[in-house]
């Protein structure tokens, strides 16, 4: 009987209180759109923005957090790789509050170097959206950001402009050769 | 003069004609598509287990066991759900004590395990949650949580062999979701 006292006493001696929290449960809902993104032909050296919308339709304002996620390999689409640097991802902010029932945009710029090396890549990254929370329960949201860049477009371009400009310079030339040959003949 | 007037209009109109198409080329060159106007949306009906005073190496079981809590799909796209933990820690001093997550559900000294269970999952019944990211519902055979689906889990807790009492202790589980 003694002995049972005793480890009753250690047992109560060893409880401690966790996740004690009394507030009631919630059924908090929010969402983000668009679900999916794709960017086509990102030329490297040029940017893309666009806007994420999240809805907040709980009661209460909250504030959600942005993170850009690495997602594992079986989880990218097909032929996808992954994102190379994800310091030319930026968000206008990481964090942002939403009022009750009410939506907030967040834009996201996507710049892609100007380096060879990054023509014709199809790369994959996740953005996420977490409401801010200390319940034992939370959700996270993510939304797929689908790049791809396209092959040598800028390169094109400026064969184009410096093609134009070759032709402007020859023609000037020429121009102005017979302009000051005819002024300097002899009449 | 006359000659020199109509060589630098040549010029420029030649120009032009090089560069202009080029350079609309370059504008027209990048599309963006958002696919649809699809909102990814889930929400859960509990998010708070108040457990309160807990004893080394017990079994704590959330009531009911395994329809304790529903997840439902509120957004108008498919999606596939992950679920993950963390380490355990002091409220009062975080970095100070915790209890580390086990990678298998089970426990040891100041190492806990929780695990869930989804009601219909027959196959797997109870599942480790860890501090990777592990599917929630398994998808792997096509099986994504479609517009309006719900599903409903349970949690258990595995307390540690050993661990320093009289503190409080918090921890996160995130159950996440993306288009499928």
């Amino acid at each position: 009987m003694t002995g049972h006292i005793k480890l009753a006493g250690l047992i109560a001696a060893s409880l401690v209180i966790l996740l004690p929290s009394f507030t009631l449960a919630q059924d908090f809902k929010f969402g983000i759109s668009p679900a999916e993104i794709k960017i086509d032909n990102l030329p490297p050296g040029e940017a893309s923005e666009f806007e994420l919308t999240i809805h907040n339709k709980y009661e209460a304002a909250h504030n959600f957090t942005l993170t850009i996620f690495r997602p594992p390999e079986e989880e990218r689409r097909e032929g996808r790789a992954e994102f190379p640097d994800y310091s030319w991802i930026s968000l206008s902010s990481q964090e942002i509050e939403v009022a009750a029932n009410s939506e907030a945009n967040v834009t996201v710029t996507v710049a892609i170097p100007r380096q060879q090396k990054w023509e014709g890549e199809y790369w994959e990254t996740w953005l996420g959206v977490a409401a801010e929370s200390s319940d034992m329960l939370a959700v996270r949201l993510y939304v797929r950001l689908l790049v791809s860049t396209s092959a040598a477009i800028q390169a094109r371009a400026n064969a184009g402009l410096v093609v134009g400009i070759v032709v402007g310079v020859i023609l000037l030339g020429c121009g102005g050769y017979y302009y000051f040959r005819r002024k300097t003949k002899p009449e | 003069m006359k000659a020199l007037i109509t060589s630098i209009m040549a010029a420029i109109i030649l120009a032009l004609v090089f560069s202009l198409p080029a350079l609309c080329e370059e504008s027209e060159s990048i599309t963006i598509t958002m696919t649809g106007v699809n909102e990814i949306s889930i929400s859960l009906d509990k998010t708070q287990w108040p457990l309160g005073n807990v004893a080394t190496d017990m079994e704590y079981i959330t009531s009911p066991a395994i329809e304790w809590c529903t997840l439902t799909v509120e957004g108008n796209c498919d999606v596939n759900t992950f679920i993950v933990g963390e380490d355990a820690e002091w409220v009062d001093n975080p970095s100070a004590y915790k209890w580390t997550l086990s990678n298998d559900g089970t426990n040891g000294e100041n190492v806990y395990g929780l695990q869930f269970r989804i009601s219909g999952d027959t196959a797997r019944g109870y599942v480790p949650i860890t501090k990777t990211k592990g599917e929630f519902w398994p998808y792997d055979g096509g099986s994504s949580l479609a517009s309006g689906d719900t599903k409903q889990f349970g949690l258990k807790l595995l307390t540690p062999t050993y661990f320093i009492g009289g503190r409080e202790m918090r921890t996160q589980i995130t159950i996440s979701a993306v288009a499928a």
